[in-house]
C-alpha cells in the first residue's frame, strides 16, 4: 500500500473502532436519571471513543496533530497536515436513543482535505474515500444524484442557539423557505451523515451555519469526491466554525440563493 | 438474406462465442462497447479471429463485421436490426438501458444472472427479452502465438448454448428449451460452474498466476475447487432434486474445462468484481448459505470466500475490497463489507475459521 492508501486504511480503522465504542456504551444512558449525569456520561463516552481513535491515528505518524473538540489543540500557523476528528456527531440523537449518529475522521494534507470517513455504527454504514481511491459506501462506489431542486430532499444543520442569536430568525426563515419549495428540509442532528447522504444521493443537498469543522470535514470531502458542488467558509477561526453548502449542480443555485452563503 | 445482430459487449462472449452460435454465413454483426481503444482497433481492422477448441485443437473462424459503436454513439442501423444480444456483465446493464430503449426487437440476454431479463424488461418496457445460458468458458484473450497473428484473437470452448424457446425464430446453432429445462441448466451453471470457477480464480490470484488452468495445476487449489464443486453438487441433489446422473456429469465436465490448457482464461476476468460475487444471494456467500441450509458444511467454499476477500487487483472495479480487508477486524469486515449479521451461522463459521483459512491460503504460495 502507498502512503495515501495507508492513511485511508488507518482512518477507516479508527472510525470503526470509535463507532464500536459508541455502540457498546449506547445503553449507559438508561442508568442516568438527571440531565447533568446524562451530560457527564456522554462526555465520558466521547472521550473514551476519541482516545481510541487518536491512538489508532497516531500509529500512522505520532507527530501529526489531531484537531477535535476534546483535544482542544490550537494548530500552529504553519501546520498544514493534520487529522480532524469528531468521535460522536449527533450527540443529541445518541443520548435519546435515535439511531442517527456517526464518527467522522478526516485528514488534511497540505491544507487540502485528502481523506474522509463517516461511520454510522448502528446502520453499519461506512462512507470512505480519498482523492486517490474515489468514494464508497461499504462495498460500492457512490455518486451525487443531480436532481432538480423541487424534487430534492435537503437537510440543514444550524448553529447552536448560543452562538449568534441575531441570525437565528434568518436561519429558520431560510429553513422554512427551502422546506416549502422542495420535498422537504430535515434537521437530522448529524451534519456528518447529512453530507454522506448527499454523497450517496439520498439527499439532494445539505447546508449548515456555524458548524464545527470536525463535524463536517470528513463529509465535505466525501460529498466533493462524489461530485457535489461544495462550498465552505471558515466563519470563526478561533471557534473552528464553518458555513457550508453541498448539493448536486442542478440544486446549487436554488440552495445557494435561499441561504445566502458563500 | 442475413439477419442483423446488434451485440452489446465485444468481449469473451460477444466476439469469442456468439459467432459460433450465430454463424457469419447467416448473420451480420454490429457491436457496441464502452472500451474506446477496443472500438478503435476493431473498426480499423474490421475483422477479428475467434478460435474454438475442438478435440484439443483450435478451429479458427475469421469474423468480419460492419462496425463497433462506442456506447452512446448514434447507431445508424437502429431500425434495421433483427435482434439484440447483451453480453456486458449484469452490473453494466443500467449503462446500456437508454440505448436499448430505442429498439423494440427481441433482446437475448447472455448475462450470468437469471434476473437480468426481468431487469431489462422493467427498465425498457420491452417485453421480448429472453434469457440465454452459454454453457461455455470463453476467454477475452488468446495465447501469444494466436495474438501474434491477430491481436484481437479470442479463444472459446466448444460449448452449448441454451436459449428460452420463446426466442426460437432467431435460429442459430443453439438449443431452444422450455422454462423448466432452462431453470435446471441455470441451477447447474450457477452452482456447479460459477461457484468453483470463481474460487479457482481467487485462489489462482493468491498463487500469483495469470490463467485459470495455471491455478488448477496447483494440487491444493484443485482440491479446494473440486471440494467446492462437491459441496454444491450435494446442494443441488438435496435441495433442488436434480438427477444425480446429470449433476455428476456436469461436475466432471466442469473440472475438466477449468483445467483446459488451451483456453487461457484470465484470472482477472473470472475474478472480476469480487463484491458482486460475494453478494448475499450470489455464488460465494449465497452458495455457502445454501450449503448450511442443507446441513452441508461448506469448508471449501469458505476457503474460496476467504480467497475472494483477499483479492487484490488495483484495476478491478471492486479494488476497494483491499482497503476494507486491511482496515477492519474480521467481525467488522463481515458486518460492514459483507452485510452478514453477527450470530448467524455463516458469520460465526467464517469468523471461527478466519485465521486457519487465511494461513492455509497463504501457505499455498
Amino acid at each position: 500500500m502507498n502512503e495515501m492508501d495507508n492513511i485511508l486504511k488507518i482512518a477507516i480503522s479508527a472510525a470503526v473502532e470509535g463507532g464500536t465504542i459508541l455502540l457498546e456504551h449506547a445503553s449507559d444512558f438508561k442508568k442516568a436519571s438527571q440531565k447533568e449525569s446524562l451530560r457527564d456520561i456522554v462526555t465520558e463516552i466521547d472521550r473514551y471513543s476519541e482516545k481510541k481513535i487518536i491512538d489508532i491515528l497516531k500509529t500512522c505518524d505520532p507527530n501529526i496533530p489531531v484537531l477535535s473538540e476534546e483535544t482542544k489543540i490550537v494548530l500552529p500557523d504553519n501546520c498544514k497536515s493534520y487529522w480532524i476528528v469528531d468521535p460522536l456527531d449527533g450527540t443529541v440523537n445518541y443520548v435519546n436513543g435515535i439511531p442517527f449518529y456517526a464518527v467522522s475522521v478526516a485528514f488534511m494534507e497540505n491544507d487540502k482535505l485528502s481523506v474522509g470517513v463517516v461511520y454510522n455504527p448502528l446502520a453499519n454504514d461506512l462512507y470512505y474515500g480519498s482523492r486517490k481511491s474515489g468514494v464508497y459506501k461499504n462495498q460500492a462506489k457512490i455518486k451525487v444524484k443531480d436532481t432538480n431542486p423541487e424534487e430534492c430532499l435537503f437537510a440543514a444543520a444550524f448553529s447552536g442557539k448560543n452562538y449568534n442569536p441575531a441570525t437565528r430568525k434568518e436561519e429558520f426563515l431560510a429553513f422554512q423557505e427551502i422546506n416549502d419549495s422542495c420535498r422537504g428540509c430535515l434537521r437530522t442532528g448529524s451534519a456528518a451523515i447529512n453530507l454522506a447522504y448527499v454523497a450517496e444521493g439520498r439527499l439532494g443537498g445539505c447546508w449548515g451555519k456555524a458548524n464545527k469543522i470536525w463535524d463536517i470535514a470528513g463529509g465535505i470531502l466525501l460529498a466533493e469526491l462524489a461530485g457535489a458542488v461544495v462550498k465552505y467558509e471558515i466563519v470563526d477561526k478561533e471557534k473552528n466554525l464553518v458555513d457550508y453548502v453541498a448539493t448536486g449542480s442542478l440544486a446549487y443555485k436554488f440552495l445557494g440563493s435561499k441561504i445566502k452563503v458563500l | 438474406m442475413k439477419k442483423k445482430l446488434l451485440i452489446y459487449g465485444a468481449g469473451a462472449i460477444g466476439r469469442g462465442y456468439i459467432p459460433w452460435v450465430f454463424s457469419p454465413d447467416n448473420y451480420d454483426y454490429y457491436y457496441v462497447d464502452v472500451d474506446k481503444s477496443l472500438c478503435t482497433l476493431l473498426n480499423k481492422n474490421k475483422k477479428f479471429s475467434t478460435y474454438k477448441i475442438v478435440d484439443g485443437k483450435y478451429e479458427a473462424r475469421e469474423i468480419s463485421f460492419e462496425k463497433c459503436y462506442l456506447l452512446n454513439e448514434e447507431i445508424k442501423e437502429s431500425l434495421n436490426v433483427d435482434a439484440i444480444i447483451t453480453a456486458v456483465g449484469p452490473r453494466n446493464i443500467p449503462l446500456i438501458v437508454d440505448n436499448l430503449k430505442k429498439f423494440s426487437v427481441p433482446i437475448i440476454c447472455f448475462e450470468n444472472d437469471s434476473s437480468s431479463p426481468d431487469l431489462i424488461i422493467s427498465l425498457t418496457g420491452n417485453q421480448k427479452v429472453f434469457f440465454a445460458i452459454p454453457d461455455v468458458i470463453a476467454s477475452n484473450t488468446a495465447p501469444e502465438e494466436l495474438r501474434d497473428k491477430d491481436p484481437l484473437s479470442l479463444v472459446t470452448e466448444n460449448g452449448v448454448c441454451y436459449i428460452d424457446e420463446k426466442a426460437k425464430e432467431l435460429g442459430g446453432d443453439c438449443l431452444y428449451i422450455d422454462k423448466e429445462e432452462l431453470e435446471k441448466q441455470w441451477m447447474a451453471k450457477l452452482y456447479i460452474h460459477n461457484t468453483p470457477h470463481c474460487i479457482a480464480a481467487y485462489v489462482g490470484s493468491l498463487l500469483g498466476v495469470n490463467y485459470l488452468h495455471e491455478s488448477m495445476q496447483n494440487a491444493e487449489s484443485e482440491k479446494i475447487v473440486g471440494g467446492a464443486m462437491l459441496e454444491m453438487a450435494s446442494v443441488l441433489l438435496k435441495k433442488f432434486n436434480l438427477e444425480k446422473e446429470f449433476v455428476d456429469w456436469y461436475a466432471k465436465k466442469e473440472l475438466q474445462r477449468f483445467k483446459n490448457v488451451l483456453l487461457f482464461d484470465p484470472i482477472s476476468r473470472v475474478a472480476r468484481e469480487p463484491f458482486r460475487k460475494l453478494a448475499l444471494n450470489e455464488r460465494l456467500i449465497g452458495s455457502a448459505q445454501l450449503c448450511i441450509s442443507c446441513g452441508i458444511l461448506p469448508e471449501n467454499i469458505m476457503l474460496g470466500i476467504m480467497a475472494a476477500f483477499c483479492y487484490d487487483n488495483p484495476s478491478d472495479p471492486d479494488a476497494n475490497i483491499k482497503y476494507l480487508m486491511a482496515s477492519l477486524k474480521p467481525g467488522d469486515f463481515l458486518k460492514i463489507a459483507m452485510r452478514l449479521r453477527a450470530g448467524e451461522a455463516l458469520y460465526e463459521l467464517l469468523l471461527s475459521k478466519w485465521d486457519y483459512n487465511l494461513n492455509k491460503l497463504n501457505n499455498l504460495k
